[in-house]
């Protein structure tokens, strides 16, 4: 075999007397053997140019390629014959290879295509050298021929495959400065595409701080393989890329030295979505804990609003049947007061005051919960929040004990808000009421109203103006547990039987209701304040005469009123009311009953006082029918029942006139009274 | 035999590179060192040269000039020029000076024929 | 802009590779002969660019200052030559060529000279057997040791208006054990590339013969 130095760098080493195919006779191996050897190694032949001879001689296998006599192999031929079966095509660039190494070149490796004497065509590695005499002269130029015909195609394959695939190839020789690359590794680092690139400029495209893509001079250090992973900024268009390295380390075999062989390829895509990964990965638990939380909040609410939706419907229902109940209490204590003669013993009216006392406190009490269920209709007017104030300023002090200090600030510039009054004036006295049992040593309470804008962030209510109703008291106040439950219907802090734990969630039901809101705020030992906030009314509106209890108002006898309600108690108990009250009253059970009556009349009907909800026809369905009988006609409608399709929103519609059960005489006689004025 | 070998070479290290070659074959002989073609013609009025070494490559008088002027005073001295010049046209020239053409680097191999020739012929001409 | 008469076809490239080869093979196996190990080419790659190209080729490939023996020549092309080395290679390569002759101190004061020799030999050794193969006849001058960075060296010119140009040859010789290479650049005018050209011809059609 020839003598070969270093690797596919070529030697420079001089190759003298290299025993190349042993032509003189008495050769270790005779020829057939060598054949043998060689054909193992994969050659197609072999050949040795004998340069001073000026004759080649070629093995059996190498005539055979070419098509030549074997019987002449052992004189030789001529030396042009190694050019004869070379491809015309690559014959010039092949003969100045050779001629390279006739002068003394170190290093012959072609590939050149052969063509047989059958006419295939065969893609031939000849890898050679030149062995010189003792005054570097050429001596003898020898070779092997391999064939290579597969290989290049694999090559070509694999060459589109890499563009295709867009992997590059890359061969680097420790200690030279330049790497062997394929033209699509240059394309994949945006560089210009060669065959050999210098090592600074393949390195320089990685980013700040990477590691070489290429290590130069690492002694020792090197690991088995070189996989890796760097970013780097493209040469031409500056884009930044991930380009994954894949290959390994080839040792040479006496150690002097290492080769590094391997591929890129662009993985940015791949490390884009595993950095996306990894930044979810990371940040799961922390989003995982604030959705938990976020949810568990959302379920707090809505568990909250259900509760309370629950338990609005619970008291509307009970609320209702109360109403009724305490109507007819009501107005039997009443007229049962009236009639009890002067002379009789004093002891009969006052159980009859004490008995009216408990009915009373018994339908303010279905009124908070009615209220609180949201579906106590309220009747806004525009208030003056000052006057209503000062108006309750009595009340309060009758209902504060003196060891408390009281004051109330409201200056004239608060503007006017609509609500129900009444309503409202409950609410201040329910947290009045609070304030003072969270002092029981005594203390200052303090109501002021002010203007508030709101700008509607962050909270329930929408941006506006408001007037803030603010009750603030230095009593024993209340923890974060008590307060996260204040609102809560039927919770109370109060023993039993000295509170119903209404009082607050009433309020806020009126405060929603009304379109505002309630905070509170409060610290145990130092007080509470609560701050109740109304939307500011509409400027234009006319400030509702002093609202104060209707007095009596009695009716003619001219004025006739019609009675519809199939509750035959409430009925008789209305109706005796006006009889007393001085009216003409007409009644009926329902509503077919009423109209017939409207229509037999020679007199006309001046109201209809009719239940709302009734079987069979409806009191709005009876209003609109008898309106065409008696146009004009005034209705007043009374209803226990929350639900009324004549409301919207927990108001009244226009002109709808409304008086809840269970009324006293009183309210009744006032409402008729305001009607038939109108 | 006591042999003098003049090395002329404007390069130091090309001197010691000659004169370890030289010592390689010949330890007994016994050199001089001249740095340039006027030095050496110096050296050889003052003192006995019986074998050159001179570098092609020197600046004013380049080597084979100086071997040209030797020559003509010693026609007997064995001369080698020294040089990586290794073109035809310079080989050709040694030739016609009589000089013998040796290739830098200097080795012993690469003097040792040029050395036991000029041996020989010394011997013959001593003789 | 490498002008038409100068851009050399696929066939000359070959046979200027073959050519250049010849001369550092040449080269190495006296290098060998001087350092005493083996030296390792690897494939010549020959590029025709202007100076300040060429300059940036090098800075491309080498990070420190450089050194290098520059040789001027002479005859139907001329041009001058030159053999660069890292900075940082220069001292081994002269502890490798004196060959342990020298103590360390004496070492450092030969650097120069054993540049300068080293040079001469290589470049020589590569220029006279490329004048050879094309059979003529340079004149060469008396090496000289330079130091500097790419664009000193080629002494690019800033208003870049150089009519010159270089026949970069990149070929990396290396000496593995004592971490040595170099490059050799020899820079033309064009009427020098446009000779050496007609030569390559010349050498082309002497061995292809008929088969150009």
């Amino acid at each position: 075999m020839p003598d070969t130095d270093g690797g596919p760098g070529g030697g420079a080493g001089d190759g003298k007397g290299g025993n190349g195919m042993a032509r003189a006779a008495g050769s270790a191996l005779n020829d057939e053997q060598l054949r043998a050897v060689l054909a193992a190694a994969g050659a197609s032949g072999s050949w040795d140019w004998d340069i001073a001879g000026e004759r080649l001689f070629l093995d059996a296998s190498f005539a055979d390629l070419y098509g030549l006599p074997t019987d002449q192999i052992r004189d030789g031929f001529p030396t042009a014959t190694f050019f004869r079966s070379i491809h015309p095509e690559d014959r010039p660039r092949i003969r100045i290879a050779v001629a390279g190494m006739l002068a003394g070149a170190s290093l012959f490796s072609k590939e050149f295509r052969v063509v047989t004497p059958a006419g295939k065509v065969l893609w031939m590695h000849g890898r050679g050298q030149c062995h010189l005499d003792a005054d570097d002269e050429p001596l003898r130029f020898t070779g092997l021929l391999v064939d290579v015909t597969e290989r290049k195609r694999t090559e070509e394959r694999l060459r589109i495959a890499q563009s295709a695939g867009g992997v590059g190839t890359f061969e680097y020789n420790d200690g030279f400065a330049t790497v062997s690359v394929s033209t699509e590794f240059c394309v994949l680092l945006g560089l210009h595409p060669a065959d050999r690139l210098p090592l600074r400029t393949i390195n320089s495209v990685v980013s700040e701080g990477e590691l070489a893509l290429i290590p130069e001079g690492v002694q020792g250090a090197l690991p088995d393989t070189l996989a890796g992973e760097f970013l780097i900024r493209r040469g031409d268009d500056g884009e930044l890329r991930w380009i994954a390295r894949r290959g390994e380390v080839q040792y040479e075999a006496d150690g002097t030295g290492y080769r590094l062989l391997g591929v890129i390829y662009d993985v940015t895509n791949a490390k884009r979505q595993e950095a996306t990964l990894r930044e979810l990965a990371e940040t799961l638990e922390q989003r995982v804990a604030a959705e938990v939380a976020e949810r568990q909040h959302a379920e707090e609410a809505l568990r909250q609003a259900q509760k309370m939706e629950a338990v609005g419907q619970l008291t509307g229902g009970i609320a209702h049947d109360f109403n009724n109940l305490l109507t007819i209490i009501i107005g039997s204590i009443d007229m049962a007061s009236r009639r009890v003669a002067p002379s009789a013993d004093p002891r009969v009216r006052r159980s009859l005051e004490q008995a009216m006392k408990g009915a009373e406190r018994a339908a303010a009490l279905t009124h908070r919960l009615l209220a609180f269920s949201r579906r106590q209709p309220l009747d806004p007017r525009a208030v003056n929040v000052r006057d209503l104030l000062e108006g309750m300023s009595d009340l309060l002090s009758r209902t504060i004990t003196e060891a408390i200090a009281i004051a109330i600030d409201a200056n004239s510039g608060v503007w006017m808000i609509e609500a129900d009054p009444h309503q409202l004036e409950n609410a201040i006295l329910n947290l009045a009421v609070n304030a003072r049992d969270a002092m029981p040593e005594g203390g200052s309470l303090r109501i002021t109203a002010r203007n508030a804008v709101h700008s509607g962030t962050g909270g329930d209510m929408p941006a506006g103006d408001y007037v803030a109703i603010e009750v603030v008291d230095n009593g024993v106040g209340m923890d974060e547990a008590t307060l996260a439950k204040v609102f809560d219907p039927f919770f109370t802090t109060k023993d039993v039987g000295k509170g119903t734990g209404l009082g607050l969630s009433m309020v806020y039901g009126f405060a929603k209701q009304s379109g505002g809101g309630i905070d509170i705020a409060s610290e145990p030992g130092s007080g509470t304040r609560v701050v109740l906030h109304l939307p500011r009314g509409d400027a234009s509106a006319v400030e509702d005469q002093a609202y104060h209890p209707a007095a009596e108002d009695f009716g003619r006898p001219s004025e006739t009123i019609l009675v519809v309600e199939d509750d035959d108690d409430v009925r008789r108990y209305a109706v005796g009311a006006l009889c007393d009250l001085g009216y003409r009253v007409l009644e009926a059970a329902d509503g077919f009953a009423a109209l017939d009556l409207l229509r037999g009349r020679d007199r006309p009907v001046d109201l209809l006082v009719t239940d709302v909800v009734m079987p069979r026809m409806s009191g709005s369905e009876l209003a609109q029918s008898a309106h065409e009988i008696v146009p004009g006609l005034g209705v007043l409608y009374t209803s226990g029942y929350p639900h009324d399709a004549i409301m919207h929103e927990g108001r009244l519609g226009e002109g709808v006139e409304l008086l809840s059960k269970p009324f006293t005489m009183q309210a009744l006689a006032a409402k008729v009274r305001e009607l038939l004025d109108r | 035999m006591s042999v003098t070998v003049m090395i002329v070479d404007d390069s130091k290290l090309a001197r010691i590179v000659a004169s370890k070659a030289l010592a390689q074959l010949q330890p007994e002989w016994s050199k001089v060192e001249a740095g340039s073609a006027r030095e050496a013609l110096e050296v050889i009025e003052n003192e006995t040269v019986d074998v050159s070494l001179i570098d092609f490559n020197m600046s004013e008088t380049d080597g084979l000039e100086l071997a040209a002027e030797l020559r003509a005073m010693r026609p007997e001295m064995p001369i080698a020029i020294i040089t990586a010049n290794i073109q035809d046209e310079i080989i050709a020239r040694a030739r016609e000076v009589g000089a013998a053409f040796i290739a830098k680097p200097v080795t012993s191999d690469g003097l040792s024929g040029f050395l036991s020739g000029a041996a020989l012929k010394l011997r013959t001409t001593r003789a | 802009m490498i002008p038409e008469q100068v851009a050399l076809t696929e066939l000359e490239r070959d046979a200027l590779t073959e050519i250049v080869n010849i001369g550092v093979s040449r080269a190495a196996s006296s290098l060998r002969k001087m350092i005493g190990e083996q030296v390792l080419l690897s494939v010549p790659s020959i590029e025709v660019v202007s100076h300040r190209r060429a300059a940036r080729l090098i800075s491309e490939r080498e990070v420190a200052e450089l050194i290098a023996v520059r040789q001027d020549f002479r005859g139907p092309f001329s041009g001058r030559a030159l053999l660069i080395f890292p900075e940082t290679n220069s001292l081994e390569l002269v502890r490798a060529v004196t060959g342990g002759e020298l103590s360390a101190e004496e070492v450092v004061e030969m650097e120069h000279e054993a540049l300068a020799e080293t040079g001469n030999v290589i470049l020589n050794s590569c220029l006279a057997t490329m004048a050879n193969m094309l059979k003529r006849s340079l004149t060469m001058t008396i090496p000289e040791v330079l130091r500097g960075n790419g664009a000193t060296l080629f002494e690019v010119d800033e208003s870049g208006a150089e009519e010159g140009l270089v026949l970069f040859l990149y070929i990396d010789f290396a000496v593995r054990m004592r971490d040595i290479r170099g490059y050799i650049a020899m820079l033309m005018d064009i009427p020098s590339l446009a000779t050496l050209k007609e030569l390559l011809d010349e050498f082309i059609a002497s061995v292809v013969g008929d088969d150009a």
